[in-house]
């Protein structure tokens, strides 16, 4: 048992440091590739209630549509590709479903079909997949892609009607979905959504103010502590580290001030990449003006059950399925990144 | 022969002036030749030649007479080996001979054979019976279907069994397609008038005759 224990599995923390007026900054080809974030949290110190823009623009976030128990095959059908699928932007996943468990479906916005599916449903299916990279001796676990876009895959085509008659016939795979599409909303995805149950849902938003709050000197401090601190500070776990409580023993960082107050903003939902690019962006100009705090930290969590991480590189869980990145945004247009994953994970980009 | 002959014949009468020799009457010349080899051979007087000769049995060579095994061997009929059956082919099907409605009926024979054989497939009679009679039964003639198998491309297959060898099954499809399924690895499913039986391969890989004197072990689930 204590083996095990020593033994804790990898995660992997890749930072970089680069200013937002350098044209080389690969920042915003990053964060347009986690296509699927549930949570995004944001630090603002020294600062007690939020802007009006900042406010304006969070609800403004895309709305994202459940729908529930819907079959999979569904997702070729011919309408759906052609008013969602082809002209881009579609994000789809599957919802409930755990990615170590059960069959897990994910649609990228470049028309890519993942299906991460386990070894008994993979055999009944019948199409051509490749064994997931990790865990993959035991070959537990099956990982089919399918770019849409491709011309096998045009409706009439032949790996189209394989595909097809797998999920229709030998493999009746039904899960309930999450789909949203960026620039067209419901009308794009009008074909699936008469045919079944849905609702609609835009993403919660919560704000926090938070006082006297301790805080590292960002400039100096290592980044496992500051991911430490922010995440103490988003789950709202105490610091004190009193010698009358064991719930935790986690501290700020030193050297660290005081901030007299702070506000802690947090969206959940199904959030797309176009909607962060231009929350960062607001961020941006709200740093240019003076006499306001002089750093902001966002803070984007992908899903835990979600088959892919970055791009297409698949995703497991381990023990905590995390991927997310860190961003913190100073005033002279400097910005430090940090991407961070778990054990089943590649690295990120 | 002929050389014998000649050299018995008499001289002709011309030829005797020529080599000045005059030929003897037979009994002349048997006494003369008898005779002149007395003279010749050398005399042993302590070995008596002809006695010796006629007592002593000559060993000239060994051999030890052959055992009558072909009159055994001719009651069984010789088989042919592999290479032979190979370069024969006796077991494959012409093409012109590959047309799936030319298997249509054998297809209803099996469906009767196998009705018969449960004794009538009744919808109350017990899966286990009809589990058992399968298991021991000739499946030429069915129509398999490939419902799981570790290859992807495999799945989905249907068509007649044309042909069941120790490994693989022979299938003919509808589209006239004659192919060959590995039996390891995966599961097929064999109908017959609405009762589906699952057959997993990895663990049938004996020849249809063969079969039917295996006893098959209780597993609880098999993993392909």
């Amino acid at each position: 048992m204590s083996a095990e224990l020593d033994r804790t599995p990898r995660n992997l923390l890749l930072c970089e440091q680069s200013s937002l007026l350098d044209e080389k900054n690969r920042l915003s080809a990053q964060v347009q590739q986690l296509h699927f974030s549930y949570k995004v949290s944001v630090l603002l110190p020294e600062c007690s209630s939020a802007p009006s823009h900042l406010d304006s623009l969070l609800s403004s976030f895309s709305s994202f549509y459940l729908i529930r128990n819907l079959p999979i095959y569904e997702l070729l059908d011919k309408d759906f590709l052609q008013k969602a699928v082809y002209p881009g932007g579609v994000y789809g996943l599957s919802y409930r479903t755990r990615i170590d468990e059960d069959n897990c479906v994910a649609l990228m916005p470049n028309g890519h079909l993942c299906l991460s599916l386990d070894k008994d449903s993979f055999e009944l299916l019948g199409f051509e997949g490749k064994p997931c990279r990790f865990n993959h001796r035991s070959r537990s676990r099956f990982v089919v892609s399918i770019d849409l876009t491709d011309s096998s895959m045009a409706p009439g085509g032949r790996g189209y009607l394989r595909l097809l008659a797998g999920l229709r016939s030998r493999l009746h795979l039904h899960t309930d979905f999450l789909l949203s599409h960026h620039p067209g909303g419901r009308a794009c995805l009008q074909p699936l959504l008469l045919r079944y149950d849905w609702s609609e849902h835009t993403p919660e938003v919560s704000r926090c103010h938070l006082t006297n709050l301790s805080c590292p000197v960002l400039q100096s401090c290592d980044p496992h502590s500051l991911l430490e601190w922010l995440g103490t500070v988003d789950a709202d776990v105490s610091r004190e580290n009193s010698s009358s409580s064991f719930l935790s023993s986690l501290v700020c960082p030193d050297p660290n001030t005081t901030l007299s107050s702070a506000l802690r903003v947090s969206v959940c939902g199904l959030l797309l990449p176009p909607d962060i690019h231009r929350l960062i962006q607001e961020l941006r100009h709200y740093l240019e003006r003076p006499l306001l705090g002089s750093w902001v930290s966002l803070t984007v969590h992908g899903f835990v059950d979600s088959p892919v991480s970055w791009g297409d590189s698949e995703h497991g869980v381990l023990r905590g399925g995390e991927n997310f990145y860190t961003l913190l945004m100073f005033h002279d247009h400097s910005y430090q990144l940090h991407l961070a994953t778990g054990a089943h994970d590649t690295c990120p980009p | 022969m002929d050389a014998e002959a000649l050299v018995r014949a008499t001289i002709p009468h011309t030829l005797e002036k020529v080599l000045g020799v005059e030929s003897q009457s037979h009994s002349k010349a048997a006494a003369f030749t008898e005779a002149f080899l007395k003279n010749s051979i050398q005399q042993t007087t302590r070995h008596d030649l002809k006695s010796m000769l006629t007592h002593k049995a000559v060993i000239l060579g060994y051999t030890r007479p052959k055992k009558e095994k072909t009159k055994r061997n001719s009651k069984k009929a010789k088989g042919l080996n592999a290479r032979q059956k190979r370069a024969m082919k006796i077991f494959q099907i012409k093409p012109e001979h590959q047309r799936y409605e030319l298997f249509l009926p054998l297809q209803e024979l099996w469906k009767q054979y196998i009705i018969d054989l449960c004794s009538g497939l009744k919808p109350t009679s017990s899966p286990q019976f009809v589990q058992q009679k399968l298991l021991k039964a000739d499946l030429h003639g069915a129509i398999l279907t490939v419902v799981r198998s570790k290859c992807p491309s495999y799945v989905g297959t249907t068509g007649i069994l044309v042909q069941e060898f120790k490994h693989v099954f022979k299938i003919i499809t509808k589209e006239d397609k004659l192919k060959v399924i590995p039996k390891r690895n995966s599961v097929f499913a064999v109908e017959i008038d609405g009762f589906v039986s699952h057959i997993y391969g990895s663990k049938f890989e004996q020849r249809a005759s063969e079969r039917s004197a295996k006893k098959f072990k209780v597993r609880g689930t098999i993993d392909l």
